[in-house]
């Protein structure tokens, strides 16, 4: 029997399952797909722009107070929420990722794949030279012949806003020969020495002194340092990367860096397994069920921690009458009642989309709620996306908001267990 | 108004590039006639890119409608010789669904032996072999030759062809007024005022003869010369779903009413439509009790469709017309109304031609270029019904035309749009010769964005080509030869056009940011209506990518606008209702 079972393998279950494992807990990770993180920026965004007013939020700790009690950072609270980030950044460094406070409490503003100012709190180490309050100027490099990425776009958005930026390419057959290269096989690519070389000594070719080179975020999976200091080092200039379309490099180096630190305390990522089935004696949840190839299977443990994330993620489903409901328990959710008031006239309204709002509403526990306030059951956490009162993709909050409600939920529960030890 | 100083001298003016502007331009040109047609926006923007794309057999008005049945029938065999590459031979049922009582199918059947419409019955047994998704409890099924007609592709192709035959066509020039004078005590129109979109200058074309094929605006342009036309817009909306459910067109085999017809068209099948009567053409609202009855009635014939992905929903506006006509739109004639302005009221040098079905647009053009002749005075017979549009070598379309093409020479990793699987030279063929003032004129195109992730990956991509391709523009501008424009490369990852063409996009002004907002909201304003279940979890994605990784909405030049912009927006969705006023 495991002490915990978390559902979902992005950011907030992955926080949620290391939480846990590092307490002592016996943990096991389900995952329907490979975790939302393979969609993400790989940059750690705690608040970029307060609602309702879409103002930038320069000092996003301090201003997480400002989003409301109702707000899922309420529950964590700030000090926590600072406790959490840092214990994240220094689990990620033992890994041989490092991500960094680029502004010290401030943002750190980035060059988006659109040349756009994207705020970010904790700033991977690869896409730290970007920074725009940097003077020198941008050489944006592209690779010929790949779909996702536009350094000429970028660099004109970037003059536009007074960064200092150009852009040339390099052919995409210096490092593959691959026709239909997507950014994790280009990854790939980058890890073969001679390769590497090649296009190392081609970007020496391309950039002046006094230049940053910004390149699409492609460096490298498992030997990403070992790529980017070669770069600098055959270049002679500072080395940066800028996000692409998905799937996300840095997200799945992010994934992989937390699979592997979860390994070390024994804990698998079980993926291709979709909760497709639970059983409750009244408010005590006694299995879920799984949908696998052979034969569906039960997991049992004292506690699970529900991190589906939403509507993105799967945890919610919906349909034409405008019924939304949550896939795993069918927990009550707080949504728009009618589907006519589920979204405003413009896609991008910096008010944001009313049922991206929706969601679950939990205790100061993190244990999900019913209408009159109680814990739908008592071993069960939720945490991430999924949690009602917060728009994190508007907010650009998803990440700090899901380490640390992950964190959170998870201490949550831990105490809980200690205080009444598991049913045997 | 002040004249302005640009002038073109024609002997006849188009007004409106839809199917019927189009078709009347391609066969006035191959009579000779100097021509000159112009379109407020981009070709087929109107009524004529916003239909269910079904070639009728002429089955669908057998009944009810005779007159336009037989101009259906007559046309079909026609257009699949003359546009063959433009229409998928699907095939057509006419299904007895348990909810279709009585005496209809055998007054179906004999009124098609009356009017020649080749129709045999077959048995449901043989109807569900070929179509397994059938609601297996229909129980009579008759089939006739109702085919999938591109509107877009064939109306490109058309204008292609009255270019070739020397016509000149002004998209994106909108008519602000027509030019009328008196010649004894006869009022004559002589022309009109256009107004480039972009640009804002005006350009005075003077011609004989002003033909009006603008639709449902046709009244709009009637009443610059003074006229009452009274167009009776008839909005009819559609869905389409994220599957090809049917290979074959089915109908309902009963009295015309709403969602009565699935059309396969291309990746995806559509079903059609509602007719509800309206007071503006321009600006449509899907209420959701439309879908609800779209996927309600298609349950009938394919009995779980309202469990399967819908991706979209949108409306087009049927520019009806009949003399003295007043009452419900789904009973106004869908036959062909020419107007002769001199005989009904006294002003020469103007036609109005509206009614009609996508399907007889070739008919209504041969008609009105006659009317026109007689009021010219000239004897040239039509020749469009003996002449093959370019493009028509390639045969019929089929589906599988792209993947195939796509795995023969290897281009998967050319694709800027995985779902409708459009690779970069398609785009740039797209661009360089077409004007392109919003990503929605490709879209016409190349079907940029229509399928599942209804743009989520390709706006982003098609915006920095688009991008990179004006930069080298500057270094090394276009030349403008309409007989390098071969839309039916365009259409064809490996045509050899398509792929040694590398000219920069004709693309006025060029805006990436634009471009961008504009598309996402173009998307936008055709997915909410149906946005539940997986489109909505496709729609997170598309809002993870423009707002979380792009930063989209905080992207420079975001007070700029284009003259589709405000097109694009609507003032409330779905009810009316702001979400913070409830």
């Amino acid at each position: 029997m495991l002490d915990l079972l978390v559902i979902g393998a992005g950011l907030a279950g992955l926080s949620a399952a290391l939480t846990a494992a590092e307490a002592g807990l016996n943990v096991r990770v389900i995952a329907k797909g490979l975790g939302a993180l393979h969609w993400s920026a790989g940059t750690i965004d705690v608040l970029g722009y307060l609602p309702p007013s879409d103002a930038p939020a320069e000092q996003p700790l301090e201003q997480i107070t400002e989003l409301g009690q109702a707000h899922p950072y309420a529950l964590c609270g700030a000090e926590n929420v600072r406790a959490a980030l840092a214990w994240f950044q220094s689990l990620i460094a033992e890994e041989g990722l490092s991500y960094i406070a680029a502004a010290g409490e401030a943002n750190a503003w980035l060059p988006s794949p659109a040349g756009a100012r994207r705020p970010a709190y904790l700033v991977p180490a690869a896409q730290f030279a970007g920074a725009l309050d940097r003077p020198d100027p941008m050489l944006i490099v592209g690779l010929l012949g790949m779909r996702d990425f536009y350094p000429a776009l970028i660099a004109e958005n970037l003059g536009k806003q007074g960064v200092s930026a150009r852009a040339q390419f390099i052919s995409v057959s210096e490092i593959t020969d691959r026709r239909d290269a997507n950014t994790i096989h280009l990854a790939q690519a980058f890890e073969q020495p001679h390769r590497r070389r090649r296009f190392a000594e081609a970007l020496a070719r391309l950039v002046r002194p006094g230049e940053r080179i910004g390149l699409p975020a492609i460096l490298g999976l498992d030997d990403h340092a070992a790529v980017l200091s070669e770069l600098q080092s055959v270049a002679g200039a500072p080395v940066f990367e800028i996000p692409t379309l998905p799937p996300s490099v840095p997200g799945a180096r992010l994934y992989r860096a937390l699979r592997s630190r979860l390994r070390r305390y024994g804990v698998r990522i079980e993926a291709g397994m979709e909760a497709i089935n639970f059983a409750a004696d009244g408010r005590l949840i006694r299995w879920v069920e799984t949908e696998t190839s052979a034969r569906p299977l039960r997991h049992h443990a004292a506690a699970y921690l529900l991190a589906t994330g939403g509507i993105l993620g799967g945890g919610f489903s919906s349909d034409a009458a405008g019924r939304l409901w949550e896939v795993v328990f069918d927990l009550p959710l707080s949504a728009p009642p009618d589907r006519n008031q589920w979204f405003r006239s413009e896609f991008l309204d910096p008010r944001g989309q009313p049922i991206f709002q929706a969601g679950v509403e939990v205790d100061s526990g993190y244990r999900p709620v019913d209408a009159t306030g109680q814990p739908v059951y008592d071993n069960l956490w939720a945490a991430g996306g999924l949690l009602a009162h917060a728009d994190p993709l508007r907010e650009r909050s998803l990440e700090g908001l899901s380490i640390a409600a992950g964190r959170g939920a998870a201490l949550a529960l831990t105490r809980s267990a200690a205080r009444q030890p598991a049913h045997t | 108004m002040k004249r302005p100083t640009k002038r073109i001298d024609a002997e006849i003016l188009v007004i409106g590039g839809g199917s019927t502007g189009t078709g009347v331009a391609w066969d006035a040109a191959l009579r000779g006639f100097k021509v000159v047609l112009v379109e407020k926006r981009d070709l087929t923007h109107g009524t004529t890119g916003r239909y269910h794309g079904l070639l009728h057999s002429g089955g669908r008005y057998v009944v009810k409608d005779p007159q336009s049945a037989a101009e259906c029938i007559h046309e079909n065999r026609i257009l699949r010789r003359t546009h063959a590459h433009c229409i998928e031979e699907t095939g057509g049922f006419f299904v007895v669904t348990p909810e279709d009582e009585g005496d209809y199918p055998d007054r179906f059947k004999a009124a098609c032996v009356e009017l020649g419409l080749p129709c045999s019955e077959i048995s449901p047994a043989t109807a569900l072999r070929r179509e397994p998704l059938l609601n297996p409890r229909i129980s009579r099924v008759f089939e006739v030759n109702d085919g999938a007609a591109d509107s877009f592709l064939a109306t490109h192709v058309t204008a292609q062809a009255a270019q070739l035959a020397g016509a000149q066509i002004l998209t994106y020039h909108e008519v602000v007024d027509l030019l009328t004078d008196s010649v004894d005590g006869e009022r004559r129109v002589t022309g009109a005022i256009l107004r480039h979109m972009t640009a804002g200058d005006d350009i005075a074309v003077y011609a004989d003869l002003v033909i009006n094929a603008a639709g449902a605006w046709a009244g709009h342009i009637a009443r610059m010369a003074g006229i009452d036309v009274r167009v009776i817009p008839g909005k009819g909306t559609m869905i389409a779903m994220n599957h090809r459910l049917v290979n074959t067109v089915v109908n309902r085999c009963k009295m015309p009413s709403d969602g009565d017809i699935i059309v396969p068209a291309h990746t995806v099948a559509v079903i059609g439509t509602t007719d509800e009567k309206v007071t503006d053409p321009e600006h449509l609202r899907i209420e959701p009790w439309e879908v609800q009855l779209m996927l309600q009635e298609g349950e009938k014939m394919v009995p779980g469709i309202n469990r399967a992905r819908v991706l979209r929903a949108w409306a087009g506006v049927r520019p009806l017309y009949q003399e003295g006509f007043s009452g419900d739109t789904r009973n106004a004639t869908r036959a062909l109304a020419l107007l002769d302005h001199q005989s009904r009221d006294g002003v020469t040098g103007l036609l109005t031609i509206t009614g009609g079905k996508w399907t007889t647009f070739r008919l209504m053009a041969e008609q009105t270029v006659d009317a026109a002749c007689r009021q010219l005075g000239v004897q040239r017979p039509c020749t469009t019904s003996q002449t093959e549009v370019p493009g028509v070598e390639q045969g019929h379309y089929w589906l599988g035309h792209r993947l195939h093409e796509v795995e023969e020479h290897r281009l998967q990793g050319d694709l800027i749009c995985e779902c409708e699987l459009v690779t970069r030279a398609m785009l740039e063929h797209a661009a360089a010769h077409n004007p392109t003032v919003t990503l929605d004129d490709l879209r016409r195109d190349v079907r940029l964005g229509m399928g599942p992730c209804q743009g989520g990956f390709c706006t982003y991509r098609a915006v920095g080509i688009l991008h990179e391709n004006a930069a080298a523009q500057e270094q090394n501008p276009r030349q403008d030869d309409h007989r390098l424009w071969n839309i039916a490369a365009m259409q064809s990852p490996a045509h050899p056009m398509t792929a040694n063409r590398k000219t920069a996009a004709q693309t006025p002004a060029f805006e990436p940011n634009l471009l961008l907002r504009d598309f996402l909201q173009e998307r936008w304003k055709g997915v909410t209506p149906i946005l539940w279940g997986s489109q909505l979890k496709q729609e997170r994605l598309d809002q993870l990518i423009y707002l979380s990784l792009m930063n989209a909405n905080h992207l420079p030049d975001n007070d700029l606008s284009s003259p589709l912009t405000e097109f694009y927006r609507f003032t409330s969705v779905q009810d009316g209702e702001d979400p913070d006023a409830a």
